[in-house]
């Protein structure tokens, strides 16, 4: 099931908003507004690195401009949770828990946040037991070798 | 892996009550002891639904009401099936909001049904609030639309019926139908791609 883990930015979105942002920041007077609209792209953004510049902005944004902070703190959490970063994003969810400890979308956002440690967490763990298996079955292919040969 | 067959996507002015529809509508449950927490950006719900004997999966991206989003509702509304803009009939300003919606979504994605919702039924009909917005031009504005509803969070009332009508009319649509097909036959494709490729070591 799609969720705001999952969903994506257009690139077309993105230019746009990102096309703002430079253009103010040209001027040297970027507003809060297109810094977090732009910021809000990023982090929904299916590149990594494209996240991670998002995750700066926001997190500037959120240093200097205490009206949205809930806001930052939201997208910090998604967007620290879509690179995987999810006990950074966590820290974010508590954060936010702290100024609203019953907010909905941010306890979904938690439970989807721990739903998928758990899954990349089995995940691991049937990798690492394929290759324990896999070692395994080579030491006693080993062993069978070596007995054969005697 | 399952993807959603139908988008809708909730619009309307602050404070109406977007997400609370939304709430009683997946979750059947109307919470009076919640405070008001204004959405963030957009909130996501999915939840099955019957149509004509068949199974679907609807979507439903419940959008932040605040203007200082504005920018970012447009984004969620691109290739939505269906529109439920909300308004409250005490309220003139949520409904000069609706209508700035209804102009918006007519120009950027006039293949979208929409329907109009006046929340807070209940309060309307206990007295707790009174009529600002005029049913006469309501009805005017309903007249080109999929439907008006008028709907109780609290209690429940017509919240049911609105969703259903909304999937009732994707699934009369042969076009939507059309869309709904491909994307299920291009899921199962990638979905097929993604076992054979993984097949070695997922268990899962």
């Amino acid at each position: 099931m799609e969720d705001v883990l999952d969903e994506v930015v257009s690139s077309e979105d993105l230019q746009k908003f990102e096309k703002i942002f430079h253009e103010q920041l040209h001027q040297g007077n970027v507003t809060h507004k297109a810094q977090f609209e732009y910021a809000w792209c990023l982090v929904r953004s299916k590149y990594p690195t494209d996240i991670r510049k998002g995750i700066l902005l926001l997190k500037e944004l959120f240093n200097s401009h205490s009206e949205g902070k809930r806001d930052y703190l939201f997208y910090l959490a998604i967007g620290n949770a879509r690179i995987k970063e999810y006990n950074k994003a966590l820290h974010y969810v508590k954060l936010f828990l702290e100024i609203e400890p019953a907010n909905q979308q941010v306890l979904t956002l938690e439970r989807q946040i721990n739903k998928r440690m758990e899954k990349e967490g089995l995940i691991g763990m049937a990798v690492a037991g394929g290759a324990v298996l896999a070692i395994g079955g080579l030491v006693g292919l080993g062993i069978a070798l070596a007995s054969s040969k005697k | 892996m399952s993807r959603c067959d139908f988008k809708i996507v909730l619009l309307g002015s602050e404070h109406v009550g977007k997400t609370s529809l939304v709430l009683r509508f997946v979750n059947c449950r109307f919470n009076s002891g919640t405070p008001y927490q204004n959405t963030i950006g957009a909130a996501f719900c999915a939840k099955r639904m019957q149509s004509n004997g068949k199974d679907f999966n609807v979507g439903i991206w419940d959008t932040a009401g605040s203007e200082r989003y504005e920018a970012m509702t447009r984004m969620y509304y691109r290739g939505a099936h269906a529109a439920i803009i909300c308004y409250e009939a005490s309220s003139q300003a949520s409904w000069t909001r609706l209508r700035h919606w209804l102009q918006e979504l007519r120009t950027v994605e006039e293949d979208c049904k929409v329907y109009l919702c006046c929340t807070k039924k209940d309060l309307l009909d206990s007295g707790a609030a009174q009529r600002e917005v005029d049913e006469e031009i309501v009805a005017t504005y309903s007249q080109g639309l999929r439907g008006h509803f008028l709907t109780s969070s609290k209690t429940g009332e017509n919240v049911d019926e609105l969703f259903q009508k909304i999937v009732d009319d994707c699934v009369a649509d042969m076009r939507v139908m059309k869309g709904v097909e491909e994307a299920r036959v291009q899921l199962q494709k990638e979905d097929a791609a993604y076992r054979a490729k993984h097949k070695d070591y997922c268990f899962c």
